[in-house]
C-alpha cells in the first residue's frame, strides 16, 4: 500500500535566537554536543499538527494550523516585545520567557475557540498579526508606532505583556494580513487596503508621514480598485489588482518606485506603469521587489543582489530573470514559477514542480544552500519533498513541504 | 590502373621482315592486388566510449589518423543521450532483467506524475553537482551567463552527471526514459533506474540501454551491421568530418 504523503516543516538559518524552534541547537541536550549557530541546510522541524501558514519575523517565527482544536498558533524565537504572546515561565509563574526555543502555543482570546479557524499569520520586526475566519485580526507585540492597531501608550512596557488586541471594524472580512517592519496592512474581501503603524517613509500610504494607530483605508491610485494581493516586509509596499496592475507606496530610496517619481518617500499609493504583462503576485523585500506575471516569468528591480549576476546591483525598471535559471529547458518546457517570496535581502521562488530557488545575501546561512557565500543568481535548495510554501525572514527561512 | 609508356617491337606494316619500334601503352602490374596482396592488411582502430555487453546503440570508432581526433573529442566532454527502458515490480542484484531476482513489489500506485516528480528531483541534484564540478567561481558574471545558457559543464574528471531526463513512454509496468549524461557508465544508468524504483516506493529493473547520441554522432550517422563495407564507411567518415571539425573548433 502506498504511504500517504506527509506534510512537513523544514527550517534553516540562524538558530541562536530560537527562531528555528530546535532547542538542541542553542542548548545541547548532551554534554558532547556543541551548539549549532547556523543551520545551513534544511532541517526538519517536528510539529504536532499540520501547519498551514508560517511567517518569519525579525528573529522569531509563527506557525499556524487550520485546525479547530484549542491550540492553533505556535511561536518561537525572540519574545522581548511579547510578539509571541505571554509565554509563562516554568520557574516563575509571573515572569515571561524572553527567548522561546521550541514551538510553544500562543493563547488567543477567542470567543469560540473550538469553531474559529486561523487562516494566516504574519510577522514584522517586533509585532505579529493572526487572521481568523470570523473573529477578525489579533495583534500582539510592540505598539510604539501603533502597528498593533491600538492607541499608543507612552512608556508602555511590552515585555511580558498579556495584551492581545482584536481588530474587527473593517468594511468587509479581512482576507490577508501583511506586516512591514513597523506597520501593518490589511486587505479585505472587497479589495480595499487598510494600514496602521509607522509612516515616516509613507509606508502607511495614507497621505501623511505620521504614525497611525487605527487601521485606516487607503486611497490614492488604488481607490476603487479591487486589490487581490498586498505585500511588504521592510518599508516599501506593493499591491496587485485583479487586472494585473501593480501599485506601490512607501520607501523609494532604493529605486523601488523610481519609475514614477524621483522622491525617496511616497505616501500615497501610485500605479507603477510597467509593460511586463499581467502581474499575478508581488513580493517586497527590504531593498528590492519581485513580481510574478501570469506567464510565469519573474521580474526584479530595486537595489542589492537582484539575481542577475554580480553586475546588476540596481535598476529602477523591472528586469526579467531568465527562466532557464529555474530549470526551464527544451526538455522541461512546462516549468513555471508559481510563487515568489521576499525576505529582507533574500528572494525565493517556488516552481510548479515544487522546487525552491533562492538568491540574495546569505545572511548567517539563511539561504539554505549549504554554503555561506552570497548567491547572485537563483540556486536550487535541496529539500526532500515538494515545497508547498516558504516564508522568508531576516536571517532564517521556514518552508512547508509535502513528502514524496 | 597504372600504365606506362613503353615501346614494343611490332612487325612493320608492309611486309618484309623489318621490325620497328612503336610506342604503346602497357599496363604496369606492380600495383595489382594479385601481385601486391590485399590493400589494407593492418588497420589501427580505436574505440570511443565503451558500450556494455547488454547495451546497444551508437559506438564511435576511429581509424588510423582518426584516433587522434578521438582523444580530442573526449576532452570536449560532450553529452551522450541514452534511451533507457525499465520495468516496475522487480528488483535484481545487477539492476537489469537478466540478474538474480531479489524482490518483487506492487506498482499500481505509480502514476506518470509521480515518476516525473522523481525525475525532476534527479535533475535538481545533478544540476548542483554539475555546477560544483565545473569549477567556476559562482560570484562572477561569466558564471551567471553560462548558467543562463546552460553551458556549464565539468571540463575535467567528474563522477557521472545526468544533465536532463525525460519520460518518453509510460505504460505500467514498463516505462522509457531519455537520459542525457556525462562521464557515465551503462551500469550507472541501470543503477539509476533501480533507484527511481526505490524512490517511488516500489522497485524497477532496467530492460534496455540504447545510446542514441554520442557527442556529435547520432543514430542517423551510424552504420548498421549490413553496411559495414568500405564504401559506406568512407561515406560516413566524409559526412561526419565537418561536424567533428566544427565541434572541436568550438570547444578547444
Amino acid at each position: 500500500k502506498a504511504a500517504r504523503r506527509k506534510d512537513r516543516v523544514f527550517v534553516w538559518g540562524f538558530s541562536y535566537s530560537g527562531a528555528l524552534g530546535i532547542p538542541s541547537f542553542v542548548r545541547p541536550d548532551a554534554g558532547w554536543k556543541k551548539p549549532r549557530r547556523i543551520q545551513a541546510t534544511p532541517y526538519r522541524l517536528e510539529t504536532e499538527e499540520k501547519i498551514s501558514s508560517a511567517a518569519c519575523g525579525y528573529g522569531f517565527t509563527l506557525l499556524a494550523s487550520n485546525t479547530r482544536d484549542i491550540t492553533k498558533v505556535w511561536g518561537m524565537g525572540l519574545n522581548k516585545d511579547s510578539q509571541l504572546g505571554f509565554q509563562r515561565s516554568r520557574r516563575d509563574q509571573t515572569k515571561c520567557y524572553e527567548y522561546v526555543l521550541e514551538p510553544s502555543p500562543i493563547p488567543l482570546p477567542l470567543e469560540k475557540p473550538q469553531q474559529t479557524r486561523v487562516l494566516q499569520v504574519s510577522c514584522g520586526r517586533a509585532h505579529s498579526l493572526v487572521l481568523t475566519d470570523n473573529e477578525g485580526v489579533f495583534t500582539m507585540g510592540n505598539n510604539s508606532y501603533g502597528q498593533c492597531g491600538r492607541k499608543v501608550v507612552e512608556d508602555e512596557i511590552y515585555s511580558g505583556s498579556h495584551l492581545i488586541h482584536q481588530l474587527k471594524e473593517f468594511d468587509s472580512r479581512v482576507v490577508q494580513v501583511v506586516c512591514g517592519q513597523d506597520h501593518s496592512l490589511f486587505r479585505t474581501k472587497k479589495g480595499t487596503v487598510y494600514a496602521c503603524g509607522w509612516g515616516a517613509d509613507g509606508q502607511t500610504g495614507l497621505g501623511h508621514y505620521n504614525i497611525t494607530s487605527v487601521p485606516t483605508k487607503l486611497h490614492g491610485d488604488i481607490a476603487g480598485v479591487n486589490i487581490i494581493q498586498v505585500s511588504s516586509y521592510g518599508d516599501c509596499c506593493l499591491a496587485v489588482s485583479d487586472e494585473g496592475d501593480v501599485f506601490g507606496w512607501g520607501n523609494s530610496e532604493y529605486l523601488q518606485l523610481a519609475s514614477v517619481t524621483e522622491t525617496t518617500q511616497v505616501n500615497v499609493p501610485r500605479h507603477l506603469p510597467f509593460k511586463i504583462g499581467k502581474v499575478k503576485e508581488a513580493a517586497c523585500g527590504g531593498t528590492g521587489n519581485l513580481v510574478l506575471t501570469e506567464e510565469g516569468n519573474v521580474f526584479v528591480w530595486g537595489y542589492g543582489i537582484l539575481g542577475k549576476g554580480p553586475k546588476l546591483i540596481e535598476t529602477a525598471v523591472p528586469e526579467m530573470i531568465p527562466p532557464s535559471l529555474f530549470g526551464w529547458s527544451d526538455f522541461s518546457p512546462d516549468i513555471r514559477v508559481a510563487h515568489v517570496r521576499c525576505g529582507l535581502s533574500q528572494y525565493a521562488a517556488l516552481t510548479n514542480r515544487g522546487e525552491l530557488f533562492v538568491w540574495g545575501k546569505n545572511l548567517r546561512g539563511c539561504l539554505g544552500t549549504g554554503r555561506m557565500e552570497d548567491q547572485y543568481f537563483p540556486w536550487r535548495v535541496t529539500v526532500p519533498g515538494e515545497v508547498v510554501d516558504v516564508a522568508c525572514g531576516v536571517d532564517h527561512m521556514v518552508s512547508m513541504v509535502r513528502s514524496f | 590502373p597504372a600504365a606506362r609508356c613503353g615501346s614494343a617491337p611490332t612487325p612493320a606494316p608492309g611486309g618484309g621482315g623489318a621490325v620497328e619500334l612503336v610506342a604503346a601503352k602497357v599496363p604496369v602490374l606492380a600495383d595489382h592486388p594479385l601481385v601486391q596482396g590485399p590493400r589494407f592488411r593492418k588497420l589501427k582502430i580505436g574505440a570511443g566510449d565503451r558500450l556494455d555487453v547488454k547495451a546497444s546503440g551508437v559506438f564511435v570508432l576511429g581509424i588510423g589518423h582518426g584516433n587522434k581526433l578521438l582523444t580530442d573529442l573526449y576532452n570536449c566532454h560532450l553529452t551522450k543521450v541514452y534511451t533507457v527502458g525499465g520495468l516496475f515490480g522487480k528488483a535484481t542484484d545487477d539492476f537489469s532483467d537478466t540478474g538474480n531476482l531479489v524482490e518483487k513489489t506492487t506498482f499500481d500506485h505509480i502514476t506518470r506524475e509521480k515518476l516525473e516528480r522523481i525525475l525532476a528531483v534527479i535533475q535538481g541534484t545533478n544540476q548542483k553537482a554539475l555546477l560544483m564540478y565545473s569549477n567556476i567561481d559562482m560570484k562572477t558574471q561569466e558564471a551567471y551567463e553560462l548558467a543562463v545558457r546552460g553551458l556549464i559543464r565539468p571540463m575535467g574528471k567528474s563522477p557521472p552527471i545526468i544533465t536532463a531526463v525525460r519520460c518518453l513512454q509510460f505504460a505500467l509496468p514498463e516505462f522509457q526514459l531519455e537520459i542525457h549524461c556525462l562521464h557515465e557508465t551503462q551500469q550507472y544508468l541501470r543503477k539509476t533506474v533501480h533507484e527511481i524504483g526505490l524512490e517511488l516506493k516500489s522497485s524497477a529493473v532496467c530492460t534496455q540501454v540504447r545510446r542514441v547520441r554520442d557527442g556529435v554522432f547520432t543514430v542517423d550517422d551510424a552504420l548498421p551491421r549490413t553496411q559495414w563495407n568500405l564504401q559506406s564507411i568512407q561515406e560516413a567518415i566524409q559526412n561526419c568530418q565537418l561536424k567533428v571539425e566544427t565541434e572541436l573548433e568550438r570547444t578547444l
